[in-house]
């Protein structure tokens, strides 16, 4: 398909001071850089059918394969590539609310990965004659080359009224031809949740990514170890900003990460699935559990939020649909101000007092027989839709986490300064000051 | 932070008259104010000069003042009212003026009257030029790059600085930008910038980069007084930098920003509006080059605008009311989100799944010499906006809302080119390409059918984009993509096919990408010269309706949520979408359609606001919405028109943003399942739409619908309406009219006009405004009128004798089939001739005699009754020689309801929805007029926005908007109304007087009395020699324009020698030059000018009045039904 190999792109590292030689990896939009394919053609009739019985006819574009699993929809109207490319996705297929996806093309560079990751993309209208400066194809072309297949001409607004009132669903998609099939793909499929997914979105090997990088002064910044949970490459970024950071799979302990690179202190990526999954979501949860217990400064984001929820012996549960987008308004419930922000989970972790609000109907909860490690915390942020928890602090404790994105992308960027809330956080801490987040709610 | 304990009673600031660039939106912006403040305990004292309005209705606000905008009016009545605030923010400019007048001269503060929801200080920052780009340059955003310069050498080195042609030259410190301009070499760089350092007070030009063909964006942001900001919509232009947004066309979201170029200009607008420190709603615009992802801040107004009212309808989100509500203190995570519901706050960002498409509405087919170039300056009156699923469907939706005449696209043939009517014969030649290429790149109301005209001769999407300097590509293939279904179903045409035969996946396809039925007619039939009109039944719109309900193709209705149905909402707005998908979900939501017994009235809005038909209609609309509620009912609104009350979605229980055609009327109607549809408050949109509905009854039964036309029937419509049918009626009831008679070729109507005599009245039927109307002196004229008119079978000339020198009046009534209620009999002070629209009329009559009045009243009662009419109609009269005509009868709500209503206090919208419905007069209270004081209503015009506009009122409507004025003295509620139409009032200087001879000797009288209160009296020679040897006053002679010599009335007016301008216009000869030229002049200078005898002797009334100062402001004493 490609005439010569591209070169990988992304290189978080790169150009921070005191960083000569930082490693490089694959953005997903690298692969359209030097290939060309084929142009969508004439449109062949496609069918996508839900668990519940619903079916929705439409055209398939993308790569030529069946897709199936968990039905979800984001809300955001623009981003599609950063969506598309957020390890996050895993297991699902994933519905656009807005109209029309594809409108500036794929752009290298600005991917949250290096590969597309929800299993199949739903759409009302594809764009074809992508319109901006630095496009490299349109997203026609972003999914054959990654073998992610497509469905267009979908009433997406039904289907997420649908969604909205059963909660998320499994489904698959396919040429209309092979409904007999595609229905009894659906009847054998498990959900998503099952599976062990943030095994296969973590990264296999632990990376330095700026070795040596350093602050305006010369000064070394501290170290700081990235468990990959299915990590956003603009977390790597910003924390390459602020840290010399130690890019870990989900699989590596506590133990051997100190041995072999003594960070001084452990972040928690996003991710796919089911937070109480025992596969390595549990692994990452006991290297977190043990860095906490280490008295070690902690950041947690999405699926690290989470799993630190889990850790403090709050139980985390399916929502009802998640929340996907570039709106959600949350609340810093200390300052009393309204952050708009970016989202992509299914999964929440219960309030301690009100409980598990918007479940999903599938009643899935965690179950976890493991004791909480002893931690007083306090709700941080809440989300000011539907009041379900955004965000913890442990008191006494340099730690905190949140559900949100700071690092946007796509989205709005509100909430970045809690990168440099966790900069202060690290550095107050290794000079030994008292750790900032005090009691009481 | 919560609500304010320490404010009880708030001022609102109204934005006055509707103009060109303030328009409605500014009653609805204030109209939720009011709600929202009075909803949460707060008392509301409403200022505005316009009574058309619904914001100074009693169900809005509890203290009323109809009164001029001026500080020294708005001083007094905070005197008489003792207000603990001023919103100033829903007013627009008018408004932060005046807030700003009050405060700087220290009122507010001995007053101690607080201003709230905005702060002078950053709405000065944002607005004095210099101190903006200042401000912005210390936040490190970027502004366009400009360098001053005080020679030619330091002209030639900036230009290399800025890099690169174009480049602007802006002198400083000179008046109306003189000697500035663009230069796109070095050549007209040179030339322009010494011409530019020449006039510079200071010898100095800013030279600048030039941002034109830039994308230009948009940023609607509310901030409370917590910092909590949001973006509520963004919206990008297809109209490239250089065409005001207002006069742009317009794409909510915007689409061709990736998340993060958008996210960085996010981030931008969020700093400015911090910086700034604004609360409220705000709306920032950026310069964005897609070539390099460079950005500029170009602007930010501090306040709810046009473009807030647009993106609160495009969203769902109420701006307007939110920034209300933290004028008083709420933070927005404190106020209910209203369109979800409970739980959620107003501290969100609305999500789309949709498109949508606003398009300026342009006043060029009514004033067909005007220059229609768009730019920097706006020229629209109105807009309509649309939804859809694509950029297509909002598009084409968004054109059929225009109501232009063409409601889809059709290939342009020279009669586009002719500046105005369609010109039959002219129709088969093809527009040439240097035409249509001046089209493209000159930016005028012509340029989107010129842009899908160019892809129909296969012109590339690079070809276009280069010719329009610079239309961004994407936007550009969704006209292609139009261009080529069009050329799809021609092509099917081509092969035969039959409406009746179109095959249904390709039906669904064009109905999807916005192809009205209409529209597929039409290029199935190869888009026949004679038009749209004369396609046979078996090949027409309803052939394919047929059709279209044969598949059980119907649109479905979607909800505008601003949440992408992300949660369950409870706003009922929806719009139409053709989309595909074999799921029949219909409808989003409707709060129990069928188990509620309740009857669903749909009442017809009237469109975008154009000449002659204006905010009026809209009042009107919201009106009948209440009543039929009043009644028990369900209203449902159907309205195109973003700035309006009507489209606002807690005005009805259901609104439908849709264009008001026949067919998605009907749709709607069959989706509502409606019981009744009012026709009589949406002004000619919804009169129009009566017959043709009317024959679709039989269609739309067969599908379950069993629907009346509520109020007077449209064959009682017809027969008001059709000239032919209304003599007859006139006849037999013994009723006088003008003699006139109706001609369907130029032979009847040369035969016609002899036969009456000339001077004659000439118009086409059946057209709101007076389009086309003219008063012709003789057979000369009537040709040239003929060389412009179309006339064919279907579109009438009606010709009739002029009466010179008449009384006209107006009336305003209610019929129920027994009784007829009149609202008000209106006293036009100009004679008849003056579109009615236009001319300034008191309530009571002021000059006529009783028997007159009671003639006219007995006629209005045979005229309600014996046409059948239930609900409103208007009359107009005319008194000539002591005798009484009938002009015309428009068997609708006319544009002076509101203004009846605030005169007489008799809610006459109300009373007369209430009677389409059935109810009687006797069954409803209805309050006795007032009679206290009188009224008197205003025209206000757009001549300083039209440039080649003749700036005198004739029989042709130009007024956009209109003001009143109230007192105990006539002359006095004139003064007012004087000065609310924001012209001065001279009380000294010079009055320039020329008019025609037969009004010479009426001047006498009239100039005494001016040299009596000190001024100088100019005229020319003629004019002169009578005021002197007649009336023995001393006048300044002065030279007529045409002799070229000096002083002229020209120079005159420059030199500041006049306040007052007294020109009755002559019909021909040299002197009709000279009065358009000085009349130009005085639009320009501000100097105000009379133009009738009888406008002349009020203004000297009203110079008198207001030498004994400024008449005390009357509240409104007026009650809802």
């Amino acid at each position: 398909m490609s005439e010569s190999q591209p070169l990988p792109s992304f290189s978080p590292g790169d150009g921070i001071r005191g960083v000569s030689d930082a490693p490089a990896f694959f953005d997903a939009a690298d692969i359209l850089q030097n290939s060309k394919v084929s142009r969508h053609s004439a449109k062949s009739p496609g069918i996508l059918l839900l668990a519940d019985g619903t079916r929705y006819e439409g055209f398939l574009f993308g790569a030529e394969k069946i897709s199936k699993g968990e039905l979800v929809f984001t809300t955001g109207m623009c981003g599609y590539q950063e969506s598309l490319t957020d390890p996050s996705f895993a297991g699902q297929v994933l519905t656009f609310t807005y109209p029309l996806i594809g409108n500036y093309g794929i752009i290298p560079g600005i991917s949250e990965s290096s590969k597309i990751h929800p299993r199949g993309v739903v759409c009302r209208h594809q764009i074809s004659h992508p319109d901006n400066r630095e496009s490299v194809g349109s997203i026609h072309e972003f999914l054959v080359a990654h073998g992610v297949p497509g469905i267009e001409g979908i009433d997406t607004r039904s289907l997420t009224r649908r969604v909205r009132e059963y909660g998320t669903l499994l489904c698959v998609f396919g040429p209309i031809e092979k409904e007999i099939e595609l229905q009894r793909i659906l009847n054998e499929l498990t959900p998503p949740d099952k599976d062990d997914l943030v095994s296969q979105v973590t990264c296999t090997e632990e990376t330095l990514l700026n070795e040596g990088a350093k602050d305006i002064e010369g000064n070394n910044l501290p170290r700081i170890a990235v468990i990959d949970c299915g990590i956003k490459y603009n977390i790597l970024r910003k924390l390459c900003n602020r840290f010399e950071v130690i890019w870990c799979p989900a699989n590596s302990t506590f133990e051997e990460i100190m041995e072999k690179w003594n960070p001084s202190a452990f972040f928690a990526s996003n991710g796919p699935g089911d937070p109480a999954h025992p596969g390595l979501a549990a692994t990452a949860r006991k290297t977190l559990s043990s860095a906490i217990m280490n008295d070690m400064p902690v950041m947690g984001i999405c699926l690290g939020h989470q799993l630190m929820g889990l850790n403090a012996g709050l139980k985390t549960y399916k929502l009802r649909y998640g929340h996907r987008g570039s709106n959600q308004p949350v609340m810093d419930l200390e300052s009393g101000r309204i952050h708009i922000t970016s989202q992509n989970h299914g999964f929440a972790v219960e309030d301690p007092i009100k409980g598990m609000l918007s479940p999903h109907p599938s009643g899935l909860i965690s179950n976890i027989d493991e004791i909480p490690i002893e931690v007083d915390f306090k709700v941080r942020y809440v989300n000011s839709n539907d009041g379900t928890v955004e965000g913890l602090d442990l008191i006494g404790r340099p730690v905190f986490t949140i559900q949100f994105h700071p690092e946007s992308c796509p989205g709005p960027h509100d909430a970045s300064p809690l990168f440099d809330r966790f900069q202060e956080l690290v550095s107050n801490h290794l000079i030994n000051k008292s750790p900032i987040i005090q009691g009481g709610r | 932070m919560p609500r304010r304990q320490d404010i009880n009673k708030i001022l609102i600031l109204g934005s006055g008259p509707i103009r060109i660039g303030q328009a409605a939106e500014f009653d609805f912006s204030g109209s939720q104010a009011c709600r929202a403040l009075r909803d949460d305990g707060f008392e509301v004292v409403l200022v505005n000069s316009n009574p058309a309005t619904i914001q100074n209705d009693p169900e809005m606000a509890d203290r009323i003042y109809i009164e001029p905008l001026l500080p020294e009016v708005v001083k007094r009545i905070m005197e008489m009212e003792k207000p603990d605030a001023l919103l100033a923010g829903m007013g627009g400019q008018t408004a932060l003026n005046i807030a700003s007048a009050l405060a700087n001269d220290g009122t507010l503060e001995d007053l101690n009257v607080e201003l709230i929801g905005c702060n002078l200080v950053s709405i000065n920052e944002a607005e004095d030029r210099d101190q903006f780009k200042k401000t912005c340059e210390e936040i490190d955003l970027p502004v366009c790059k400009a360098i001053a310069c005080d020679s030619i050498e330091e002209v030639l080195d900036a230009a290399e600085k800025l890099g690169g042609f174009p480049l602007l030259i802006r002198p400083a410190f000179t008046l109306g930008g003189l000697g500035g301009g663009t230069a796109f070499d070095t050549g007209q760089l040179v030339e322009i910038a010494s011409q530019g350092i020449l006039h510079s007070a200071i010898g100095q030009v800013l030279i600048e980069e030039s941002i034109l063909g830039w994308q230009e964006h948009e940023y609607e942001v509310m901030r409370d007084g917590s910092d909590n900001a949001i973006i509520v919509c963004t919206m990008e232009n297809i109209d490239p930098m250089g065409v005001h947004t207002g006069e742009s066309v317009v794409v909510a979201p915007q689409q061709t920003l990736s998340d993060r170029d958008h996210q960085m200009l996010r981030n931008a607008s969020l700093k400015l509006i911090r910086r700034l420190n604004i609360m409220g709603g705000c709306n920032v615009q950026f310069a964005f080059e897609q070539s390099t992802g460079e950005y500029r801040v170009i602007e930010v107004n501090p306040r709810v605008s046009r473009s807030s009212a647009l993106a609160s309808k495009a969203t769902g989100y109420p701006i307007a009311r939110m920034a209300a509500l933290i004028a008083v203190g709420y933070s927005l995570d404190e106020l209910p989100n209203p369109i979800t519901g409970e739980g959620t706050t107003a501290a969100f960002e609305p999500t789309l799944d949709y498109c949508v498409v606003k398009i300026p509405r342009w006043p060029f087919d009514k004033f067909r010499t005007a220059d229609r170039q768009i730019g920097t300056s706006m020229k629209s009156t109105g807009e309509v906006m649309a939804i859809g699923r694509c950029f297509e469907e909002a598009l084409l939706k968004a054109w059929a809302s225009l109501e232009y005449g063409k409601p889809h696209p059709r290939p342009l043939t020279m009669a586009d080119s002719s500046d105005g009517e369609d010109i039959s014969e002219r129709a088969t030649e093809s527009i040439p390409t240097a035409i249509l290429e001046d089209w493209l790149r000159i930016p005028t109301d012509r340029r989107m059918g010129a842009i899908i005209e160019s892809f129909r001769r296969g012109y590339s999407i690079e070809d276009v984009r280069d010719l329009t300097g610079g239309i961004t590509r994407w936007f550009l293939h969704g006209f292609e993509k139009i261009a080529a279904i069009e050329t799809e179903i021609r092509a099917a045409g081509e092969l035969g096919i039959d409406p009746s035969e179109i095959p249904n996946d390709e039906l669904r396809s064009w109905k999807g990408l916005g192809f009205s039925d209409l529209h597929i007619a039409d290029a199935l039939a190869g888009f026949p010269v004679a038009g749209f009109k004369s396609l046979p039944t078996d090949k027409d719109e309803n052939a394919i309706r047929n059709r279209r309900h044969q598949l059980r193709i119907h649109p479905k209705y979607r909800m505008v949520d601003s949440c992408a149905a992300e949660f369950a909402a409870v706003t009922p707005y929806y719009y139409s979408t053709y989309e595909g998908g074999s799921v029949d979900s219909g409808i989003d939501f409707v709060p129990g359609l069928d188990e509620k017994q309740k009857q669903r009235i749909v009442v017809i809005g009237s469109g975008p606001i154009r000449i002659g038909q204006g905010i009026e209609f809209d009042y009107g609309c919201v009106h009948a919405a209440g009543a039929i509620q009043d009644l028990g009912h369900e209203a449902i609104i159907i309205n195109n028109n973003p700035e309006t009350v009507s489209t606002d979605f807690d005005t009805s229980d259901r609104l439908y943003f849709d264009p008001l055609s026949l067919e998605s009327v009907s749709e709607i109607l069959l989706r509502e399942k409606a019981n009744g549809i009012l026709l009589q408050f949406g002004g000619q949109t919804a009169i129009n739409l009566a017959l043709p509905l009317s024959n679709s009854l039989p269609h739309l039964s067969q599908l379950g619908l069993n629907l009346s036309i509520e109020g007077t029937t449209p064959e009682s419509i017809d027969e008001a309406s059709d000239r032919e049918r209304f003599e007859e009626f006139a006849l037999r009831n013994g009723l006088r009219m003008p003699e006139g008679a109706t001609a369907t070729n130029p032979d009847g109507v040369r035969m016609a006009a002899n036969e009456i005599g000339y001077p004659v009245l000439i118009r086409p039927s059946y057209v709101l405004g007076g389009r086309g109307m003219e008063i012709l002196a003789n057979y000369k004229q009537l040709e040239s009128y003929m060389r412009d008119a179309y006339i064919a079978p279907e579109k009438p000339l009606l010709i009739d004798k002029y009466l010179g020198n008449a009384i006209e009046l107006d009336v305003d009534a209610v019929c129920d089939g027994d009784e007829v209620l009149i609202g008000a009999i209106m006293e036009h002070l100009e004679e008849a001739g003056i579109h009615s629209g236009d001319s300034t009329c008191f309530i009571p009559p002021q000059n006529i005699p009783e028997e007159i009045i009671s003639q006219v009243e007995d006629w209005t009662r045979i005229i309600g009754l014996k046409l059948g009419i239930r609900g409103c109609f208007n009359i107009q009269f005319a008194i000539h020689d002591g005798l009484l005509y009938v002009l015309e009868v428009n068997p609708r709500g006319s544009r002076t309801f509101p203004f009846v209503a605030k005169a007489t206090g008799i809610p006459l919208a109300r009373i007369a929805a209430r009677i389409s419905l059935g109810e009687k007069l006797t069954d409803l209270e209805i309050p006795s007029p007032q009679q206290d004081a009188v009224c008197v209503k205003a025209p206000v015009f757009p001549f300083i926005k039209l440039r080649g506009l003749d700036p005198a009122p004739g029989p042709e409507m130009k007024s956009t908007g209109e003001v009143m004025g109230s007192h105990k003295r006539a002359s006095a509620a004139y003064l007012k109304a004087r000065l609310a139409t924001e012209l001065p009032v001279p009380t000294e200087g010079g009055v320039y007087v020329t008019v025609k001879d037969e009004d010479k000797l009426s001047m006498i009288p009239l100039t005494k009395k001016l040299r009596s209160l000190g001024f100088n009296i100019f005229a020319t020679k003629g004019t002169a020699s009578v005021l002197r040897d007649s009336g023995d006053l001393e006048v300044n002679t002065c030279y007529r324009i045409a002799e070229g010599n000096s002083p002229d009335a020209l120079d005159l007016m420059r030199q500041g020698e006049i306040q007052l301008i007294i020109n009755t216009p002559r019909s021909s000869g040299g002197a009709i030059l000279d009065g358009n030229m000085m009349r130009r002049l005085a639009v320009e200078l501000n100097i105000p000018f009379v133009t009738t005898v009888a406008g002349a002797k009020m203004e000297v009334e009203a110079i008198t009045e207001a030498r004994k100062g400024l008449p005390e402001p009357r509240r409104l004493d007026i009650s809802s039904l």
